[in-house]
């Protein structure tokens, strides 16, 4: 199985369960700035009860299997349901639940909608300028790459870097920020 | 031949003009081609892997291959993941 069929199987089951998504991760990040190899499909999932996102456990369980107990990220202690392809290669789906962190909500409220040729349909991803806060929030030596290609791809001055720089801030990754944009070479 | 990593100057020059042409690269393409070519990056990178774990354990048996690929990627998993997801979430204080 390629990568993009196991996406379009993960975004079918998702969309047969009626939940508002978007895709998040290396793909969303390879979308606005570098691409780069990735070995998952990312979900930032809007889960309004359990027995919604059962479902989608559901949909998947003939390819996916789920790990039984739910986890927690040690940042903002958000959900991360984690699932591991049956077949190979071993691809993985993580769904990170929609929760009440300003910065997730506002992220998903700005998720923009777009038509993706690939997987044959609109689909949903965040903005770069929140792919960019988000990377620079997790701060693993990934992210911050991650979050310096986006900034010199799409170009300081086509982005809304006020709003950048606002959670930047609030987050406390200014530093994290100046040096991303530090790092990019005249181009 | 000079050494480059013995120039400070000269290597980060060289990395700063590698690092130019990759996003000038990425400039050129559309969100759409950028998309794709995350995809078939990662489709790539697993058959090499695969390659790799048969050559290793000189097998032509793909799917003991892909057996030690899914063992090399949980490794990793816990490797990048360590302190950064928990199972229990703390009580409030």
């Amino acid at each position: 199985m390629k990568l993009e069929d196991f996406a379009i199987r993960v975004l079918e089951a998702t969309e047969s369960a009626a939940l508002d998504f978007m895709i998040v991760g290396a793909i969303a990040a390879g979308t606005h700035g570098v691409p780069r190899a990735t070995k998952d499909v990312d979900i930032l999932v809007a889960v309004a009860g359990d027995s919604k996102f059962q479902c989608v456990i559901r949909a998947l369980e003939d390819i996916v299997e789920f790990e039984p107990q739910v986890v927690f990220d040690t940042l903002t202690w958000g959900r991360r349901h984690v699932g591991r392809i049956r077949t190979s290669p071993p691809f993985k789906v993580e769904f990170f639940e929609v929760f009440d962190d300003p910065f997730v909500l506002e992220e998903f409220r700005r998720r923009r909608k777009v038509f993706v040729p690939m997987l044959s349909r609109e689909t949903w991803l965040p903005t770069p300028e929140d792919v960019v806060v988000q990377k620079l929030r997790w701060g693993r030596s990934k992210d911050l790459d991650d979050a310096r290609d986006i900034l010199a791809v799409q170009g300081p001055e086509t982005l809304d870097m006020e709003y950048v720089q606002s959670w930047c801030a609030r987050q406390g990754t200014s530093g994290r920020l100046q040096e991303a944009l530090a790092g990019i070479p005249p181009l | 031949m000079a050494n480059i990593h013995d120039d400070p100057a000269a290597l980060k020059a060289l990395q700063d003009d590698i690092y130019r042409e990759k996003i000038l690269r990425a400039r050129a393409m559309t969100s759409e081609q950028r998309l794709v070519e995350a995809f078939e990056l990662s489709n790539h990178q697993f058959g090499m892997m695969l390659a790799g774990a048969m050559h290793r354990l000189e097998t032509r048996d793909e799917e003991e291959g892909w057996r030690e690929v899914a063992l090399w990627m949980r490794r990793l998993d816990q490797v990048r993941d360590q302190g950064l997801y928990v199972t229990e979430k703390p009580a409030l204080a």
